[in-house]
C-alpha cells in the first residue's frame, strides 16, 4: 500500500473532521451540540495522530489517542454536569443569549433581533404520542416541583 | 492538488455548508446536500491512490460515511438527531481506525465514545429537552462566517499537507525501520498494551487518577447545586417557569 | 588687652547670640524681660566697637601732610603704612580676619575658579560705621523697652532687632561682595519683619511687602553688578589674598590694583564695563537707600514701630547704600561717568523729597521724606567723585544718624503720649505737656535745618562745599551740572528748614489739642524713653565738632586713600561763602515756617488754595503720584500676565493632561467591542488568528 497516500488520506480526513467540528461549534447555539462539535474535532485529531503513528511505524500515535480519549471522557462527564446545572439555572441552552460577561456598552444582540433571514421555519410538529393507560402506581407528583421545572 | 481544485473545493464546501446550516428556513437544504456531496467527492478524489482497489474503495466508503454523517450532525435542527448522526460518525471513525490497524483504538472509540460519551450527551439532551423545538436550534449564529472560516481552515491544512507530501522522502520511516526490526506483531493489541504499561506507565496511572477526579467532580457539582437549591427556594411562583433575562421566542 | 580679631568677632557675634537666645527663650521664659539679651548684647557690641576703634587708632600711622593729585608725589614716608609701587602715595591700612572658606569651585571652560572666603575686615570706614550702628542701636533698644512695653510681641521685637544689629554689623565688616550681598538681603529681611511687626494690620503687612519688593528690584541690579565684577576681575574679595606660593590674588579694592599707575590695569577691558558695573551697584544702593525711583517704600515703612523707623530707616539700614558707594569708590572714580548719575539722582531726590514733605500731615511721614532728602544729599556728595565729597557724604551720614534718630524717637514719644495718633491735624501745642520731648525735638530740628554750631550745619556745609568745589574745578562741561546741583542743594536746604519747623510748630506750638485716644495719659514716657532722647540730643549737638577727627580718620581706608591720591584731599579751611548761603537758607526757611504756622495760620489756608489751583499742592500731597504710576506701569500688567498664565494653565496645560487621559480611554474604546460576552465570538476571533498564523507559516513551503 502506498504509505504516503495513506498518510495523506488520514491527514485530510482528520482535517476535514476538525473543520466540520469548527463549523458546528461556531454555528450552532445549542450548548450540547456545540460540545458535540468539539468531540468531533477530537475525533479528527485522533485520526490524524494515528496516521502519523502509522507513518513512523511506532505505537506512539495510538498511545496519544488513547490518552486523548481518556481526557475526552473526563471532560464529557464534567461538561454534561455543568450543562445540566446551567439549564436548571437559566431554563435554556442557548449560548448566544448568555453574554453577561461583556464590557459596558458592548452587549451582543440576540440573533433573533438581527438576523435578516426572515421568518423562522415552523418546527416539526410533535408526533402524536399514544395515550397509554397508566401501568402500575403512578409516582408521587410534586406539583410545586412540576411547576418549578421550567417549561420553555 | 492544483490550486484551482483546492479553491473550487473550498468554495463549494463553504456554499454547501452555508446552505445546510440551520438558517431559519427550509429552502436550499437539498441543493446544499448535493453541493456538499460534490465537494466531498472532489476532496476525496484529489487524494493519491492507495494501491489496491479494495483498499481504495474501503477507504473511500469509510471516509464518505464519516464526513457525510459529520456534516449531518452539524446541520440538523433537532439536537437528538445531531447526536445520532454523530454516533454514525463515530462508527465511521472506528472503521477508519480499524483500517489503520489500530484495532484496540477502534473498539475503544465505539465503547467509550459511542457507548459512554454519546449516551451521556443524550441523557442531558433529554433532561434539557425543550417542549417544542427551541428557536436556538433552528437558527445558526453567523452561518456564512462559520462556514467560510471552517472550510478555509481545511483548505490551508490541505495545502500544508500536500506541500509536506512533496517534501517527504521516498521511503517512510516505517518502511525503513521495518527492515531493521520486527514489524508490529500479529496481535498489535498486546503490543499496544506492552507499550502502554512499560514506557507510558506513569501517564496511564495519571490518566486513571484524572478519571477518578472527573467522576468526583461531576458528582460534587451536581450535589452542590442541589444543596443550594434546597436552601434558597427559587423566587419563581408555581406555574411561572424560570425565564432567562431576555425574552426568547420558543416556537 | 583683647586682640583685634576677638573684638571684631565680639561685635559681630553677640547680637546674633542675643537674637537666638531671645527667640528660643523669649516666649516662655523671658517674657517681659526679653529685652535683656538684646540690651546686653548691643551694649557689649558697642563696647567692643569702641575698643576696636581705639586699638585700630593706635595702630594707624601718621598721614602724609598733603596728598596732591597723582603726579605730584609727596616726600613723606612713614614706617607702617603701605605704599604704592613708587613708594610715594599712602594706600590706607586694613586688617583682614579670615574665618573660613565658604566655597571653592574649579573654573570651567576658561572661567576663573570661584572662591568665596568668609572674611571680616577692620579699617577706619568699618570702625566708623560700627560705632554709628551700635551706638544708635543701643539707644533705640533702650528706648524700645519703654515704647514696646505692653506689646504682646515683646520678645519677637527684640529678637528681630538683635538680628538686625547683627546683620548690619556684618554688612559693614565683611570683605567680600558676595557676603555683602548676603547681609544686604539680611537687613532687608529684618526690615520686612520689623515693618510688618504688627502683621495683623493689613497696612503694615502691605508696607512690609512693598519694602521687600522694591528692595528686590534694587537687589537685582546689585546682583548683576556683582556678576559683572566677578566676570571682569575674577574675584569678589575686597582685599588681596596672599596664596601659598607667595603669589598675590588681587582683591577688587585691594592694594594690588589700586596702587597701579592705571588703576585696575587693563582688567576692566573696556570703559563701558566699569560704568555698567558701577551703575548696577548704584541701582542696589538706590533700592536700599530709597533714592528716586525706588524711594516709594520708605514712607510706607512708617507703619512699623517708631523705634524701628529710627534705627533702620533713619540711621543704619538706609545708609547701607551710601556705605556701598563709598566702599566701591575706586570703581566710581575710574569710571568717569557713573558718578555723574549718582550726583544727579542724589540731587533730584533731595529736591523731590523735600517738595513732598512740605504738605504731609503725618509727622512720621514728614521725617521719612526728610530722610530720603538727606540721603539724596549724601549721594550728591558722593557723586562729586572727589575725596572731599566722599568724606563729606560719610560725615553727613554720621551726623544725620544722630539727629534723625533723635527726631524719630521724639515723634515716637509724641505718638506714645497721644495714644497712637500721629496725624498733626489732630493734636497741637504739646510743648507744655511734653517739655523734654519738645526741647530735644527742637534741637534735632535745628540740627536738621543746619543751624550752627549743631551737627547738621557742619556736615551739610561740607557737602555743599564739596559740590561747589567740584563745580569750580571744571567750569565748562560737567561743571554746569554740579553748579546746578549746588543750587538745588541750597533750595532743598531752604525747604528742609521750612518743613521741619512747620512740623515743630504744628506739633508743639499753637493751642493745645489732645485727641481722644490719649485717654488722659498725655505725658512724657518712662525714663527708658527719655534718656536716649537726651543722649541723642547731646550727639546731635556735638557730633559736628568731630569733623576734624573724622575726615583724616577716614583717609586711612584704602578706598578713600585711593580717592585722596587721585583727587587730592581738597581745600582745607572753612568755606565762608557756602556757610553763609546755607545758614541764610536755613534761617529763611525757619522764618517762613514761623510766619505761616506761628502767626498767620489763615494765610496758610489761602496759600494752600492758591497752590491747589496751581496743582502744586496736590502734587506735593499726593507724593508726586509715583505710587499710582507704579501701579499702572508695573502692578497691573503683572496682574494681567498672571491672569493670562492662569488661563493658559487651565486650558492648555490641563487640557493637554486631560487629552492624554482621553487618548488612553479612546484607545481602550477601540478594543472594547471585542468583549461581547459571546463564547462563539471569542472562538471566531481565535480561529481567525489561527488562520492568519497558518497562512503566514505556509508561505514557506509555497514559496
Amino acid at each position: 500500500m502506498n504509505e504516503h497516500a495513506l498518510w495523506l488520506g488520514y491527514q485530510v480526513v482528520g482535517a476535514a473532521l476538525v473543520a466540520l467540528g469548527i463549523v458546528g461549534f461556531l454555528a450552532r447555539r445549542n450548548l450540547i451540540v456545540m460540545f458535540l462539535a468539539v468531540e468531533m474535532m477530537l475525533q479528527g485529531v485522533a485520526l490524524s495522530l494515528v496516521g502519523w503513528g502509522r507513518y513512523h511505524g511506532t505505537l506512539d500515535g495510538q498511545v496519544l489517542v488513547l490518552f486523548v480519549l481518556t481526557v475526552a471522557a473526563c471532560e464529557a462527564a464534567l461538561a454534561m454536569a455543568l450543562a445540566l446545572m446551567l439549564f436548571q439555572r437559566r431554563g435554556h441552552l442557548d449560548t448566544a443569549a448568555c453574554f453577561r460577561l461583556h464590557e459596558p456598552g458592548q452587549e451582543a444582540q440576540l440573533v433573533e433581533e438581527v438576523s435578516p433571514e426572515g421568518e423562522l421555519e415552523e418546527p416539526e410538529p410533535e408526533p402524536a404520542w399514544p395515550h397509554l393507560p397508566p401501568a402500575g402506581v403512578e409516582p408521587q407528583r410534586d406539583p410545586e416541583q412540576e411547576a418549578y421545572r421550567s417549561h420553555v | 492538488m492544483t490550486t484551482w481544485l483546492l479553491v473550487g473545493t473550498v468554495v463549494l464546501g463553504a456554499v454547501a455548508l452555508w446552505l445546510l446550516l440551520p438558517r431559519g428556513r427550509k429552502a436550499g437544504r437539498r441543493i446544499g446536500a448535493v453541493l456538499g456531496a460534490v465537494a466531498l467527492g472532489m476532496l476525496l478524489g484529489s487524494l493519491p491512490p492507495l494501491g489496491g482497489w479494495f483498499a481504495q474503495g474501503l477507504f473511500w466508503l469509510l471516509a464518505a460515511v464519516t464526513l457525510g454523517s459529520a456534516a449531518c450532525a452539524v446541520s440538523f435542527r433537532n439536537p437528538v438527531y445531531c447526536a445520532v448522526w454523530f454516533g454514525l460518525t463515530l462508527f465511521g471513525t472506528a472503521g477508519l481506525l480499524f483500517f489503520q490497524g489500530a484495532q484496540f483504538l477502534g473498539a475503544a472509540t465505539i465503547i467509550i465514545y459511542a457507548g459512554a460519551i454519546l449516551v451521556t450527551l443524550l441523557f442531558v439532551l433529554m433532561l434539557a429537552n425543550p417542549r417544542g423545538q427551541a428557536a436556538y436550534d433552528r437558527r445558526a449564529w453567523e452561518a456564512p462566517l462559520a462556514a467560510t472560516v471552517g472550510v478555509v481552515l481545511l483548505g490551508l491544512f490541505s495545502t500544508g499537507f500536500f506541500s509536506t507530501l512533496k517534501a517527504m522522502p521516498e521511503e517512510t520511516p516505517a518502511q525503513a525501520a521495518a527492515e531493521k526490526r520486527q514489524p508490529p506483531g500479529k496481535y498489535p493489541v498486546s503490543a499496544l498494551g506492552a507499550e502502554l504499561f512499560s514506557r507510558h506507565l506513569v501517564a496511564v496511572e495519571v490518566a486513571g487518577t484524572l478519571l477518578l477526579a472527573a467522576l468526583a467532580g461531576a458528582v460534587a457539582v451536581v450535589a452542590q447545586h442541589a444543596q443550594r437549591e434546597q436552601q434558597e427556594p427559587r423566587p419563581a411562583a408555581p406555574g411561572q417557569p424560570t425565564r432567562p433575562q431576555r425574552e426568547l421566542t420558543v416556537r | 588687652m583683647f586682640s583685634l580679631d576677638v573684638l571684631l568677632l565680639l561685635v559681630v557675634a553677640s547680637p546674633l547670640a542675643a537674637a537666638v537666645v531671645t527667640a528660643a527663650l523669649g516666649p516662655r521664659l523671658l517674657r517681659q524681660r526679653s529685652h535683656l539679651p538684646a540690651l546686653l548684647a548691643v551694649a557689649l557690641s558697642l563696647a567692643a566697637a569702641v575698643g576696636l576703634a581705639w586699638q585700630w587708632a593706635k595702630q594707624l600711622p601718621a598721614l602724609p601732610a598733603q596728598e596732591h593729585h597723582a603726579g605730584q608725589a609727596t616726600a613723606e614716608h612713614t614706617q607702617e603704612g603701605k605704599h604704592d609701587a613708587a613708594g610715594d602715595h599712602y594706600l590706607g591700612r586694613e586688617h583682614v580676619l579670615l574665618l573660613w572658606r565658604w566655597a571653592a569651585v574649579q573654573g570651567a571652560w576658561g572661567t576663573a575658579p570661584f572662591v568665596v572666603d568668609v572674611a571680616l575686615r577692620v579699617d577706619t570706614l568699618t570702625c566708623l560705621m560700627l560705632l554709628v550702628v551700635n551706638l544708635v542701636g543701643l539707644l533705640v533698644v533702650i528706648y524700645s523697652v519703654g515704647y514696646m512695653h505692653d506689646d504682646p510681641g515683646y520678645w519677637r521685637y527684640f529678637s528681630y532687632v538683635a538680628l538686625f544689629v547683627f546683620s548690619m554689623n556684618m554688612l559693614v565688616s565683611v570683605s567680600n561682595f558676595l557676603l555683602l550681598y548676603v547681609f544686604w538681603e539680611a537687613v532687608g529681611l529684618c526690615s520686612y519683619l520689623l515693618i510688618g511687626f504688627w502683621y495683623q494690620r493689613p497696612a503694615a503687612a502691605d508696607a512690609g511687602k512693598k519694602a521687600f519688593l522694591v528692595n528686590r528690584v534694587g537687589d537685582f541690579g546689585f546682583a548683576l553688578g556683582v556678576f559683572l565684577l566677578w566676570s571682569a576681575l575674577g574675584t569678589l574679595n575686597f582685599h588681596d589674598t596672599v596664596l601659598a606660593d607667595g603669589q598675590v590674588a588681587p582683591g577688587v579694592l585691594g592694594q594690588h590694583w589700586l596702587s597701579m599707575p592705571v588703576p585696575y590695569g587693563g582688567a576692566w577691558g573696556s570703559r563701558t564695563a566699569v560704568v555698567v558695573a558701577c551703575l548696577l551697584l548704584f541701582v542696589g544702593a538706590c533700592g536700599k537707600s530709597a533714592q528716586f525711583p525706588l524711594h516709594v517704600w520708605l514712607p510706607d515703612a512708617m507703619e512699623g514701630p517708631t523705634p524701628v523707623s529710627a534705627l533702620i530707616h533713619a540711621a543704619t539700614m538706609v545708609t547701607a547704600g551710601v556705605y556701598l558707594v563709598v566702599r566701591a569708590a575706586p570703581m566710581f572714580l575710574v569710571s568717569q561717568s557713573a558718578h555723574l548719575v549718582v550726583a544727579a539722582i542724589g540731587g533730584l531726590t533731595a529736591l523731590m523729597a523735600a517738595f513732598i514733605a512740605l504738605t504731609q500731615t503725618d509727622l512720621k511721614r514728614v521725617l521719612a521724606y526728610s530722610t530720603v532728602s538727606q540721603l539724596g544729599y549724601m549721594f550728591l556728595a558722593l557723586g562729586t567723585a572727589s575725596f572731599a565729597g566722599l568724606v563729606a557724604g560719610m560725615f553727613h551720614l554720621f551726623t544725620h544718624a544722630f539727629f534723625k534718630a533723635l527726631l524719630f524717637l521724639g515723634a515716637g514719644s509724641v505718638m506714645h503720649a497721644m495714644g497712637g495718633v500721629i496725624d498733626m491735624n489732630r493734636f497741637g501745642g504739646l510743648r507744655r505737656r511734653l517739655p523734654l520731648t519738645y526741647w530735644t525735638f527742637l534741637l534735632g530740628a535745628l540740627a536738621l535745618a543746619g543751624v550752627a554750631p549743631l551737627a547738621g550745619f557742619w556736615s551739610k556745609d561740607a557737602v555743599l562745599a564739596a559740590v561747589h568745589a567740584r563745580a569750580l574745578e571744571n567750569p565748562l562741561g560737567e561743571g554746569y551740572l554740579y553748579l546746578t546741583l549746588y543750587y538745588v542743594g541750597l533750595i532743598a536746604a531752604l525747604m528742609t528748614a521750612f518743613y521741619t519747623f512747620r512740623a515743630v510748630f504744628l506739633t508743639f506750638h499753637g493751642e493745645e489739642r489732645i485727641p481722644e485716644e490719649a485717654h488722659g495719659h498725655a505725658h512724657e514716657g518712662p525714663w527708658w524713653m527719655t534718656v536716649p532722647l537726651v543722649l541723642l540730643a547731646v550727639g546731635a549737638a556735638g557730633a559736628g565738632l568731630l569733623g576734624g577727627v573724622v575726615t583724616p580718620w577716614l583717609q586711612h581706608t584704602p578706598s578713600l586713600a585711593f580717592a585722596a591720591r587721585l583727587t587730592g584731599t581738597g581745600h582745607h579751611g572753612f568755606h565762608w561763602d557756602v556757610a553763609a548761603l546755607s545758614t541764610a537758607m536755613a534761617l529763611g526757611g525757619m522764618a517762613l515756617a514761623a510766619w505761616f504756622y506761628l502767626a498767620q495760620r489763615e494765610l496758610v489756608r489761602s496759600l494752600a488754595e492758591t497752590f491747589r489751583a496751581a496743582m502744586l499742592y496736590q502734587l506735593s500731597y499726593g507724593k508726586l503720584f509715583l505710587d499710582e504710576i507704579y501701579t499702572v506701569m508695573v502692578v497691573i500688567p503683572l496682574r494681567v500676565l498672571g491672569w493670562v498664565l492662569f488661563i493658559l494653565d487651565q486650558f492648555l496645560i490641563d487640557g493637554l493632561v486631560n487629552l492624554v487621559g482621553h487618548l488612553v480611554r479612546a484607545l481602550g474604546g477601540l478594543f472594547r467591542p471585542l468583549q461581547t460576552g459571546l463564547v462563539q465570538f471569542y472562538a471566531l476571533a481565535m480561529l481567525l488568528g489561527l488562520l492568519v498564523l497558518l497562512a503566514s507559516l505556509l508561505r514557506w513551503p509555497l514559496g
